[in-house]
């Protein structure tokens, strides 16, 4: 994908963007769920012109696919019974508005102007490469992100598990 | 020859682990079926590594690096050559026997595991203090044998007693090695090393005064641990402990690792001649100072512990002269015979139902047959008695200090072999001969089961043959040639032959001490009536002697009573003012300062978030302008 | 090539819009929503300091392998404390959760 527009870019990044935004703005959850998972697939087409197409196909299977279901399912399991909230915003969201504003400028600003080593070409391996990789240096942290998501599995069952009644 | 090196201390600590954890649950009264296995395996492999020591083949190994900053390195090693062989020899076998001798001794008892736990620690403390290579280890395992010491004093702990000498054995032994440890550290700064063969190679470099200051800071703990004058103190006390304890702990082994520990240092002490005086008047005078007062006491138990800090004493002084190889002998022979005559004691104790005083006791020689005879010959070997092992080691400590020109040494030494006889027969003359003078008591004793009678006659072996078979002919006999290498850089004169002069000497000191032995048959068998006239004679001196020259009274009224009073004072005006001021101040501040902040805590998990945001949004700000 | 910049200027364009939403909504689910958009972000530049670094490529894809994983174990955990809290209270609002308040 060597050579990828620039207004291609613009496109790709609105996609990602908008429904971000619109996604904290929605006052129905289910929309801000189906607008999370536009962005979502936003940032799996940006990966792609990353050159990274395994990490996409990843992006798609792991949070377009699954975390956005377990999200559509947490938010029907918890319709709320005592009525909507009055508040959908917090207290303090009118200062939290500027205060987000800033911080993209000022993050942008700031990974802006870092001095980057370029590449002369693209760098993201292919999947053959990256798999190499991941299994052979990076062996030990991946066997432990297993054991990580092993305990987080567990420990969401016994959270969510109705408890008995005494 | 490693694996057997290693094995042996670490036997003794497995069974610890094991029979500590286990005991109390499990095991119960067959808490000494791990414990005596290991310490017999470890007494077999001892023997071999002796047996290979003699045909000439030592070991210096490191086995692992304890701790390495910058140029300083300690190593956990082991060094085993002749010196640590007999050491080896002393320790695993009472070790083993005194282990055996617990099984009948210690029997009911409620705290049966925890004595087998104990002192297997304590045989491996004992064992890795021997085969150490260099001072810190030594130093480590000096302190861990006398936590075991402690432990054992105190085992009968809910008896005040009991608690209360172990605790002054360890607070008196504390003075002791804080002059070791300062001592050490010396080494190290002037040296830089403390593996023994560092310090060795170096310490010819070394001016005449850092010589004697080291010498003398180590001296300091061999005294303390060794219970010579004036920290002899807390020996005779330590006998609250169980009897095979004070055999084991305090009177062949422990003990003995001052000793042990000056013979080790002998290039050093080699180096300062003020030193070596210093180490020959302390033992010379603990000899005698504690040989008299074990003539008034009527514990039995007590007067086999003066007899040890007398005897000690001997060696110090064999040590001081440069009598090297006698004071190597007679610890190694003194740990058999007094291990044993302890042992017998413990016997005599246990067919009594508990009596420890000599004034109720008498007659038992019918009785306890074998306690007896093996009692006589412990008794015989410390008075000196031509042909047993004592006689032997005594005679080349008197020789070395004749050849080295010692001659008021001598004199002192030949006066503490005839009290010496004399105390050890009175004790055996009150103990086994005339009527029973408790007929309650004597009625009931009976002689010990045979897993304590067997230690003992085990133990009389040596105590009969480990002269004869050591020692002859006097100094040049085997212990001489095997000990030679050991001590090569302190010994100066070459041994000269054995003629009529020192012949003369040993006949002498042999009528001396069967002088005593005679005189204690005259004033208890002959004419019983005699000692209390004796003591209503000599009046004063008789309560001095009988009060231990009241060295524990002046403790108190100098050291233990002023700084109890200087601690009360600061308890009540530093403590309870300054500090403690101090203290609640810092707590009410605390208080204070968390009242006038405890709105932020709001608890509101997106305030902290918000919170969190601004203070990156501020870093990275400071960050813009910094870079700009 | 669109130049690194662009990249990392969505990066922190999602990631305030994302923190934005978790200071700003109430709703627990939508905190931990706007919790894994600014996971994205993040995984939008390493992807890219990836691709455009000239030293060891393919090290940042790996992160965001790892990353992925992270956040599905985050994603089940946080949703189910939502679950469990709204069995608790029936209510779904994060300053409902104010017991370690000083």
């Amino acid at each position: 994908m060597n050579g990828f527009s620039t207004p291609l870019f613009y496109i790709v990044a609105a996609i990602v963007i908008i429904p971000a935004v619109l996604m904290v703005s929605f006052r129905n959850l289910i929309y801000s769920a189906v607008a999370m998972i536009v962005s979502f697939t936003g940032v799996a087409i940006v990966f792609i012109t990353l050159n990274a197409e395994l990490l996409a196909a990843a992006q798609l299977l792991i949070y377009v696919g699954a975390i956005s279901i377990l999200i559509l399912f947490a938010i029907m399991l918890t319709k709320q019974r005592s009525g909507e909230i009055q508040l959908f915003f917090h207290r303090q969201a009118w200062a939290a508005l500027p205060a987000a504003v800033i911080l993209a400028a000022v993050l942008g600003v700031v990974l802006g102007r870092g001095r980057y080593n370029y590449a002369p070409r693209p760098q993201n391996p292919a999947t053959a490469q990256l798999s190499r990789l991941l299994f052979n240096q990076y062996a030990l942290p991946f066997e432990l992100v297993s054991l990580v998501l092993l305990v987080a599995i567990a420990g969401a069952i016994l959270l969510a598990k109705r408890e008995k009644r005494r | 020859m490693k694996a057997v090196v290693l094995l042996i201390p670490l036997l003794p600590l497995v069974s610890f682990v094991f029979t500590g954890l286990l005991g109390r649950r499990y095991l119960k009264e067959k808490s000494h079926y791990a414990s005596v296995a290991a310490v017999a395996i470890s007494w077999l492999l001892s023997m071999y590594v002796f047996i290979q020591v003699e045909r000439g083949q030592t070991l210096s190994w490191q086995i692992y690096s304890w701790i390495a900053v910058g140029h300083f390195s300690v190593d956990i090693g082991f060094l085993v050559d002749e010196l640590t062989a007999i050491m080896l020899l002393v320790v695993a076998t009472v070790g083993f026997m005194v282990h055996v001798y617990s099984i009948g001794y210690m029997h009911g008892d409620k705290g049966y595991y925890r004595f087998f736990a104990y002192i297997n620690l304590f045989m491996f403390s004992m064992f890795m203090l021997v085969l150490a290579n260099n001072y810190l280890l030594l130093y480590v395992f000096w302190e861990a044998v006398g936590l075991c010491s402690y432990l054992l004093i105190a085992f009968w702990f809910p008896k005040v007693s009991a608690s209360n000498a172990g605790m002054k054995a360890f607070l008196v032994n504390r003075v002791g090695d804080f002059g070791f440890s300062l001592g050490i550290m010396l080494i190290f700064v002037t040296l830089g090393t403390l593996s023994y063969s560092g310090v060795f190679a170096a310490a010819g470099g070394l001016s005449g005064g850092m010589v004697t200051a080291i010498c003398l800071l180590l001296f300091t703990g061999a005294v303390g641990k060794s219970a010579q004058f004036p920290l002899h103190v807390w020996l005779p006390d330590a006998m609250e402990g169980p009897t095979p304890v004070s055999s084991l702990i305090h009177a062949a082994t422990m003990v003995n690792a001052g000793v042990y520990m000056v013979a080790r240092s002998n290039p050093l002490f080699a180096h300062s001649h003020t030193a070596m005086l210093v180490v020959a008047i302390i033992g010379t005078f603990t000899a005698i100072f504690a040989a008299t007062i074990a003539m008034v006491q009527t514990d039995i138990k007590k007067v086999l512990a003066y007899s040890t800090v007398s005897q000690l004493g001997y060696m110090f002084m064999a040590l001081g002269v440069g009598a090297w190889t006698a004071a190597m002998f007679h610890l190694l022979v003194h740990g058999f015979f007094k291990g044993l005559l302890f042992l017998c004691s413990g016997s005599v104790i246990h067919a009594m139902g508990g009596e420890q005083d000599m004034l109720k006791m008498g007659g038992l020689r019918k009785k306890i047959k074998i306690t007896y005879w093996t009692f006589l010959i412990g008794a015989l070997a410390l008075s000196g008695f031509p042909g047993l092992s004592g006689f032997f080691s005594k005679d080349a400590v008197l020789a070395g200090a004749f050849d080295g020109g010692y001659y008021y040494f001598w004199i002192v030494a030949v006066i503490t072999v005839f009290l010496t006889a004399f105390y050890s027969f009175r004790l055996i003359f009150l103990t086994f001969f005339n009527e029973p003078r408790d007929a309650r008591l004597f009625a009931h004793a009976h002689e010990s089961p045979w897993v304590m009678t067997v230690p003992l006659i085990v133990l009389a072996v040596p105590t009969v043959g480990a002269g004869l078979l050591l020692g002859v002919p006097p100094e040049s006999g085997h212990i001489d040639h095997l000990l030679h290498g050991v001590f090569a850089a302190a010994i100066h004169a070459p041994a000269h032959e054995f003629g009529l002069l020192s012949a003369s000497l040993m006949a002498f000191s042999a009528a001396v001490g069967i002088a005593g032995i005679l005189l204690a048959w005259h004033f208890y068998l002959r004419c019983p009536w005699l000692p209390a006239k004796a003591c209503k004679r000599s009046g004063r001196l008789y309560t001095l002697l009988l009060n231990k020259y009241y060295i524990d009274e002046i403790y108190f009224a100098v050291i233990i009573n002023p700084v109890r009073r200087f601690s009360g004072w600061l308890w009540r005006i530093v403590d309870t003012g300054v500090i403690d001021g101090a203290v609640n101040g810092a707590g009410w501040l605390a208080v204070g300062a968390g009242r006038a902040f405890r709105p932020i805590q709001s608890g509101k998990i997106q305030g902290y978030l918000f919170a969190m945001m601004l203070g990156l949004l501020a870093l990275l700000a400071v960050y813009l302008i910094l870079t700009l | 090539m669109t130049p690194l910049q662009y990249y990392l200027a969505l990066a922190a364009a999602l990631f305030a819009v994302g923190a934005w939403g978790v200071v700003a909504r109430r709703n627990i689910i939508l905190v931990v929503m706007c919790l894994e958009l600014m996971l994205n972000a993040v995984n939008i530049a390493l992807a890219a300091f990836s691709n455009y670094s000239a030293i060891g490529p393919g090290r940042g894809e790996v992160f965001v392998f790892i990353v992925l994983a992270v956040a599905a174990a985050e994603v089940a955990v946080g949703l189910a404390i939502g679950i469990a809290m709204y069995r608790l209270r029936e209510r779904l609002d994060v300053d409902e959760l104010d017991d370690l308040k000083g």
